[in-house]
């Protein structure tokens, strides 16, 4: 721990922005982000499609020169010299990787091997994310998900000091998902740094260390799960389904609001949602003030605040809403 | 250069050659089976007889019957306006039109078989006692070694090795860059330049015994002969496989559609198909067509190929040819690997 609070950060960028022109137009795809990834940790990097994740880790990558803004790897910057010796110490797997058509999972290892000396064994890398019955399997009779696994364990083959995994879990089966997260943490336990993008709320929140939420280029909050969480003022939600007339004769009167442990109200006809700090405390109240009305309760269910609300309360949108861009 | 690297690239790249029956018959099938092809179409030399038309008339019969007499003609009798439209549409290469002051002949001297055909019928129709010069006697070239398919086979060694360079290299280079395949590569530790000879000894191993196998063909089927140094053929073949994959790397470099790389290679190509002596001399061009040759590769290596087979050639007399195509390939080379795209 001593040794590495000396050493650099993972990953240290300033001010980086990134514009991609195409035909006179011009799409702004980082804008003045900041971010710093310590050692050791899984550092992940959550937003909607096209909020710039993919170009903010390619530019980590050494794949797309930044427009302005500075990256330092591992210490290090990318055009100095000797960029061979910093891409001997990372693991990559792309957001979409295509490999030779013709090769086996096997050859492609074999080939990926070839490029780190002193790296893991293709039997190894095979084993890590279960492809032995696969060894022999040209790349074009693959499904999506053994391409993916695929992917990883070339990214893996190097022993990499820092590994780059741009959606390593999208269109994986929940099982291979759990799986791939415990290649991750195993990774972490042997001292490797991660970072990733996701779509997933439990992905991030599970396997992540921190988080940064990206939108339209920059970080708009950054921290651990459970302290983005706790920004929000209030971590439970307590959905209450009513009957519609009654509901909307009680939100007139506003008594629901005005209970003192209630944050937000949203109501959509019957359903009405109350954010709140605690629901122990708030739950008997609900339940008095209806039976007082004499408003008929029709369900009601309590659920955890996640990542995704953090990202409603800060930009009003779904994560997985398409065309948030 | 590390040659693990280089040798695992090649080897991925010669295995998704080597698994695609219809690349590997495309690049090494359809050449044997174009010499096969044009072999046998220029094979034998002997000429067709040449048709002339005789416009019908009261003298025509007797025409005929003194043109028949020499078997390189062919004439027939046609009426005045089918005799001709048959000229107008070049069946025929000489009209033969007889008149009170005697027959008028009529040609378009700008087709090639028009004067040959014109000075046989003058000589068939010449009066009788004219015949008092020394008859020459003619004699047929079809000696190995100089008969037109013994100009073809080099020739399309040649041309089969600016195919494997030109397509083989340059298309399919770009065709992994739209692949996004080099993408996942450039991030790795391997440097460009161990990618590029990997890959072009991966597409190349094959080039050296495709070659063989042309020439082979030739001596078999045709007995086209072999005098030269079997040495300086080898070592041509391999520089000059290494100058068109070195051409189709430096063609890549760039391009990020197939449409691209398509356009340029054929930029490329057609002159050198045109001015590189695969089908014909090029050696009687004038003026700056004659330069545009000798700036052409393909004629450098097509005439060393040409001394090696068909002379009895050593590596001495293909020493400056073959020395140019490595340097023009080891150019095409520096330059790719400068200049060569990944994204
Ligand atoms: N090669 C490109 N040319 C032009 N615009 C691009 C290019 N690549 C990305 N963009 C644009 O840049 C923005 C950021 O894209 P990026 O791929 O970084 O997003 P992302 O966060 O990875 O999205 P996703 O979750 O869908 O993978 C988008 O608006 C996208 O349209
Ligand atoms: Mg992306």
């Amino acid at each position: 721990m001593t040794a590495d609070a000396a050493a650099p950060p993972a990953i240290e960028l300033r001010g980086l922005r990134k514009v991609y022109r195409r035909g006179g137009k011009q799409t702004v795809a980082v804008d003045g982000l900041d971010l710093t990834v310590r050692r050791g940790e899984v550092f992940g990097l959550l937003g909607p499609n096209g909020a710039g994740k993919t170009t903010t880790v390619e530019i980590c990558e050494g794949l797309l020169a930044p427009d302005a803004g500075e990256v330092r790897i591992l210490g290090r910057q990318w055009g100095r010299g000797d960029d061979q010796s910093l891409r001997q110490r990372l693991g990559v797997c792309l957001q979409e990787t295509k490999f030779h058509d013709k090769a086996t999972v096997r050859e492609t290892l074999q080939l990926f091997a070839a490029f780190y000396p002193g790296g893991r064994s293709v039997d190894e890398a095979l084993a890590l994310v279960s492809l032995q019955e696969k060894a022999t399997a040209r790349q074009a009779a693959l499904s999506g998900g053994q391409r993916q696994r695929l992917a990883v364990a070339t990214a893996l083959l190097g022993r990499p000091e820092l590994l780059f995994l741009d959606e390593p879990t999208t269109g994986l089966d929940p099982q291979s998902r759990r799986q791939l997260w415990e290649v991750v943490r195993r990774f972490q336990r042997e001292g490797g740094t991660v970072v990733l993008t996701t779509h997933y709320m439990d992905e991030a929140q599970q396997l992540c260390d921190r988080i940064a939420i990206v939108d339209h280029g920059t970080v708009i909050a950054r921290g651990t799960p459970a302290e983005l969480i706790r920004s929000l003022g209030a971590e439970h939600f307590l959905h209450l389904d009513l009957e519609p007339a009654a509901a909307r004769e009680l939100l007139a009167a506003g008594d629901l609001e005005r209970l003192p442990e209630v944050q937000a109200l949203q109501a959509d006809g019957g359903r009405v949602v109350l954010t709140v700090a605690s629901i122990h405390r708030v739950l008997p109240a609900v339940l008095d003030l209806l039976t007082g009305r004499g408003v008929v309760l029709r369900d009601l269910a309590t659920r955890h605040a996640t990542l995704e609300d953090v990202f409603v309360h800060l930009t009003g949108r779904h994560l997985r809403d398409e065309g948030a861009a | 250069m590390k040659p693990r690297i280089v040798r695992a690239i090649a080897a991925v790249t010669f295995r998704e050659f080597w698994r695609s029956p219809d690349a590997v018959f495309w690049t090494y099938g359809f050449p044997l089976l174009m010499a096969l092809v044009l072999g046998y179409a220029f094979q034998t030399p002997s000429p067709q007889p040449l048709p002339v038309a005789v416009v019908a008339s009261a003298e025509a019969e007797a025409i005929v019957a003194r043109l028949q007499r020499d078997p390189r003609l062919r004439p027939e009798v046609l009426a005045a306006d089918a005799a001709d439209r048959s000229l107008a549409r070049g069946r025929t290469a000489l009209l033969v039109r007889p008149t009170a002051q005697g027959p008028v002949l009529r040609s378009d001297p700008t087709r090639p078989d028009a004067e040959l055909a014109r000075l046989l019928v003058e000589r068939a129709l010449r009066p009788a006692g004219a015949e008092s010069q020394p008859a020459l006697v003619g004699e047929v070239e079809d000696r190995p070694g100089s008969r037109y398919i013994d100009f073809l086979i080099p020739g399309l060694i040649g041309l089969n090795l600016l195919g494997a360079g030109m397509w083989g290299i340059g298309f399919n280079l770009v065709h992994l860059r739209t692949q996004r395949l080099l993408r996942r590569l450039v991030v790795t530790p391997m440097r460009p330049r161990e990618f590029l000879l990997g890959f072009l000894l991966g597409r190349g191993v094959l080039v050296v015994p495709e070659a063989i196998a042309i020439a082979l063909f030739g001596a078999l089927v045709w007995g086209v002969p072999f005098r030269g140094s079997l040495l300086a053929f080898a070592l041509l073949v391999l520089a000059g496989g290494f100058a068109f994959m070195g051409l189709g790397c430096l063609l890549a470099a760039r391009p990020r559609t197939i449409e691209a790389i398509a356009g340029l290679t054929n930029l490329c190509q057609l002159p050198m198909w045109l001015l590189g002596g695969v089908f014909f001399s090029n050696e009687r061009f004038d003026g700056a067509l004659q330069w545009l040759v000798e700036a052409v590769p393909l004629t450098h290596l097509n005439g060393a190929l040409r001394d090696v087979m068909l002379e009895p050639a050593g590596l001495i007399d293909v020493a400056a040819p073959l020395g140019g195509l490595v340097a023009f390939g080891a150019l095409c080379f520096v330059l790719a690997v400068r200049w060569f795209r990944w994204t």
